[in-house]
């Protein structure tokens, strides 16, 4: 009782600590808003001049040298991710669920060091490995399976990674409990833990979608771009996609060419937006 | 031990020499560590056994030595047989798997699988491992769910997720899972420590009916539970069997003073 009596600040101390307090909130809101503004600045003049630039044929007619519509590019973007999942979210997810119940085996090892060296090597590089063995050595050309491929290789890390979270975080009691009922070990991983860690495991693919859809520099060797819609070939043709509108065209002197441009910003926005709402309430349903 | 056991009597298909359990020489270590010493026990099928002793003495050590989970640790070795019905459950062709289906368990800390609802959990051994007939099903559910005293408690939210239950009621949910497949053994680890004593009386009170269909191996830590519910009360101390025998001769009149000593609350 008389300790924590002393210990209770005065009137006077207290005051001065909510001031202190008071002084701290301000200035780290100041620097909050100082980093802030720049991102919030420049999305509000992609939203501003991407929504002028909206139009219903954006949607339906193709690109025309530096006019048109997007449908080529929304339509490649769709498909090289979809192409990238094909092939990651398989890798990625059973590479996740391997290091997480076979830690100690030497697979497990490899995988963590490939991971950390992929994560660790710049988009653009991965960009030209797509070229040199794909493109050229398997003498694809610039195509669908080659940019799904690179930008596969990209996002295999990370949801190999969140798998792995996903999977740990289910306690060892629930793993205990599955063999003591007799289960395998395959059944206790794949119906008992993994339905437990697939909220996990799905952030992490909708991850690599957002980070897919955002990117350019892999697709640039490996996909090229193509003013064209798909023609239903997986290799000796390119594909285009949204972001190389929004890298190439902004550069060009035409007022056409930056309305498509911010457009296509604007799409990838939204679509980054939209995965993570889809994102949140798979999450919140659980 | 007690009474030796009955001929088989196939009434309700409930066959009475299913469960008799012994160990010869077992011996566990963890790495260099050993955990039990040369431990031999005899118990006769459809009894409740309580396991006594003090902490760290191996209980749990010997309880994963009967359903084989020592097998998923990697630094735990068991040396010696236990025999279930008469079959060594360390010979090479026996398949440790198979065998968890026959030996069931309960921890000390209710664990049902998270993602599953009520009955799903009940289930779960069955359905996981081939069984789709829902009759099948349905009928196992609701039998392991009476015999496990939680049935009028959830037999109107059996689609609800298992984890909205009460911690009491989550400990029965996984004593059902466990009968559910039928076990011959029922392995109970400190089952009622982490409940308040309602939910521990409903425990209690289910083990008299369960020995119909199981033998029961429970370890407690309250000696006036072992007292209540058990036929035999075996003591560890330190790795080793101390004694084994009826409860009340083990409560009453122990032939060791070890045990004297630590059911008279002397020490550990
Ligand atoms: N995985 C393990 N690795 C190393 N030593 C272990 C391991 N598990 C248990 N032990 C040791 O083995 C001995 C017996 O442990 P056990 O868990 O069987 O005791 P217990 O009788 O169940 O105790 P409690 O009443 O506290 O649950 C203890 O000394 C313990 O430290
Ligand atoms: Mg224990």
């Amino acid at each position: 009782m008389s300790l924590t009596a002393r210990r209770s600040p005065t009137p006077r101390g207290l005051r001065r600590r909510r001031l202190r307090g008071q002084i701290g909130w301000t200035l780290s809101g100041l620097s909050v808003l100082l980093v802030a503004f720049p991102l919030i600045d420049l999305l509000a003049v992609i939203v501003e001049k991407g929504l002028r630039a909206l139009s219903p044929t954006l949607f339906t007619q193709v690109t025309n040298g530096i006019s048109g519509g997007l449908w080529n590019a929304i339509q490649g973007t769709l498909l090289l991710v979809v192409g990238a999942l094909v092939f990651a979210v398989p890798i990625g997810v059973l590479s996740g669920i391997y290091v997480a119940e076979w830690p100690r085996s030497r697979f497990a090892g490899l995988v963590r060091f490939v991971a950390d060296v992929m994560t660790g090597i710049p988009s653009v590089v991965l960009g030209y490995f797509g070229y040199i063995t794909m493109v050229i050595g398997l003498g694809w050309q610039f195509s669908l399976l080659a940019g799904a491929i690179t930008l596969a290789l990209m996002v295999i890390p990370y949801i190999a990674r969140t798998t792995e979270l996903a999977m740990l975080n289910i306690g060892h009691d629930i793993r205990e409990a599955g063999s003591a009922l007799g289960l395998s070990q395959g059944t206790v991983i794949f119906r008992v833990v993994l339905p437990g860690a697939l909220s996990g495991v799905l952030s992490g693919i909708m991850l690599a979608v957002a980070i897919s859809v955002g990117e350019t520099a892999p697709l640039i060797y490996t996909a090229g771009w193509s003013n064209y819609a798909w023609n239903g070939s997986l290799v000796h043709a390119p594909v285009g996609y949204l972001t190389y509108v929004i890298w190439t065209f902004i550069n060009q002197p035409f007022a056409s060419a930056h309305a498509l441009a911010f457009a296509a910003a604007l799409l990838v926005i939204a679509l980054v937006l939209l995965v993570n709402a889809i994102t949140r309430t798979l999450l919140q349903r659980r | 031990m007690l009474a030796p056991s009955a001929p088989a009597i196939p009434a309700d298909g409930i066959q009475l020499d299913r469960g008799a359990l012994s160990a010869q020489h077992l011996q566990v270590f963890y790495g260099r560590k050993q955990a039990l010493f040369d431990v031999d026990i005899d118990l006769t099928p459809h009894t409740v056994n309580a396991l006594i002793g003090p902490s760290g003495c191996g209980k749990t050590t010997f309880l994963r030595a009967i359903n084989r989970l020592h097998d998923l640790t990697p630094e735990a070795r068991v040396e010696g047989k236990i025999l279930l019905d008469g079959i060594d459950i360390y010979d090479r062709s026996i398949d440790p798997v198979d065998l968890r289906r026959r030996v069931g368990m309960v921890f000390q800390k209710p664990n049902p699988f998270p993602t599953m609802s009520v009955v799903d959990n009940v289930t779960a051994g069955l359905r996981l491992t081939g069984v789709r007939h829902r009759g099948k099903l349905q009928e196992a559910a609701e039998r392991a769910l009476v015999q496990a005293a939680l049935w009028d408690e959830v037999k109107d939210r059996l689609r609800q997720p298992a984890l909205r239950l009460s911690g009491g009621q989550q400990q029965r949910l996984c004593i059902a899972r466990a009968l559910a497949v039928e076990p011959e053994v029922l392995l109970m680890d400190e089952p009622t420590s982490a409940l308040d004593p309602q939910s521990t009386a409903r425990i209690e009170d289910l083990l008299g009916s369960l020995k119909q269909q199981v033998t029961v191996i429970i370890v407690t830590h309250n000696m006036q539970q072992a007292a209540r519910i058990s036929d035999t009360t075996a003591f560890f101390l330190a790795g080793s069997l101390v004694e084994l025998g009826p409860t009340d001769a083990i409560f009453t009149n122990p032939s060791d003073p070890r045990t004297e000593a630590y059911v008279t609350g002397r020490f550990g």
